[in-house]
């Protein structure tokens, strides 16, 4: 039985925080997080070494197309906005609501991956492949390892809405909602980055 | 096993459960702030140094409202994940200043 004193058969405040693997599972979660942020920082700084180094292929500034790009992140942020949504139906215990804005999140998290394929497709035609310079090498790793993360995310939110729909909300559904949830805001805070240093600044001469 | 015991504790006293407004209102923080980005490239107006800091400035400042609002890290109870975000984010500054420091000296 539940160590809190919550009325039987009815669920807790915050059940994501109910137990104590509930709670354990968050923190686990922020310390991966911290390790990803390793990850990602380490493929940043060795973009940001190279990404002048570009041989004979073209450059950031020749490739990147901004209106595309302003689309990924409309995408990729509208998707981490309905995330919140479903966190909030998951607090207001809405399993409908909560399966649905899951639904939404992982179509959006689909589109922006379907963008991304398009776009290296695009720029292979362009002679930019993964062994053409420096600079391409870094770009495909960073941007490349961000689209695995949002491939990631999008079959493990897909396998938690098929657990919701089949056990429904409970103190163990709960915590594994909120962690793929922060998991997916993380996905968006590193497009932050990646927007800003690849994109943008490459489009500054 | 929960019979005895009054039961009632967490039903009646009313926990706030934080409303959508906040989320929303920092959605339209992050649109305003990318917009400010891409505005700021694409009108090419400024000189590249001072463009580089302002759109540094507007990712971080932009990170920082949706780690804390999005992700709760302004909540209780996040001390252990904002000193895990910390050290990763130290390693970050270290490996970023060795890369330029690398790529320009």
């Amino acid at each position: 039985m539940s160590a809190h004193s919550h009325v039987e058969g009815q669920l807790p405040h915050e059940p994501e925080k109910a137990t104590l693997e509930g709670r354990n599972k968050i923190l686990g979660f922020w310390l991966f997080l911290g390790g990803e942020t390793v990850l990602f920082g380490t493929l940043f700084s060795a973009f940001l070494a190279l990404r002048h180094q570009v041989l004979d292929g073209p450059t950031a500034d020749e490739l990147f197309d901004l209106p595309l790009v302003a689309l990924a992140t409309a995408l990729l942020l509208t998707s981490s906005l309905t995330s919140v949504f479903a966190i909030h139906a998951l607090h207001t215990n809405k399993v409908k609501a909560l399966i649905s804005w899951l639904i939404v999140t992982v179509v959006l998290g689909l589109a922006f991956l379907g963008l991304e394929i398009y776009e290296f497709t695009h720029y292979i035609h362009e002679g930019h492949g993964f062994t053409t310079s420096a600079f391409s090498s870094s770009f495909y790793t960073l941007v490349g390892f961000h689209g695995a993360h949002v491939a990631f995310g999008i079959v493990w939110i897909s396998l938690i809405i098929m657990q919701l729909m089949r056990k429904g909300l409970t103190v163990v559904t709960a915590p594994k909602t909120y962690i793929a949830g922060l998991y997916w805001h993380f996905i968006d805070v590193v497009w932050v980055f990646i927007f800003t240093v690849v994109y943008l600044m490459g489009k500054v001469v | 096993m929960a019979s005895n015991h009054t039961a009632t504790e967490g039903s009646t006293k009313r926990y706030k459960v934080e409303g959508p407004k906040k989320a929303i209102i920092s959605f339209i923080f992050s649109v305003l702030l990318t917009f400010l980005a891409f505005a700021t490239v694409i009108s090419g107006e400024i000189n590249k140094d001072f463009t580089y800091i302002i759109l540094i400035g507007l990712a971080i400042l932009q990170v920082f409202i949706q780690m804390a609002v999005w992700m709760h890290m302004k909540d209780r109870g996040h001390t252990f994940a904002i000193i895990g975000i910390l050290m990763g984010v130290f390693i970050v500054f270290t490996c970023v200043i060795m890369a330029e420091y690398w790529a320009w000296w």
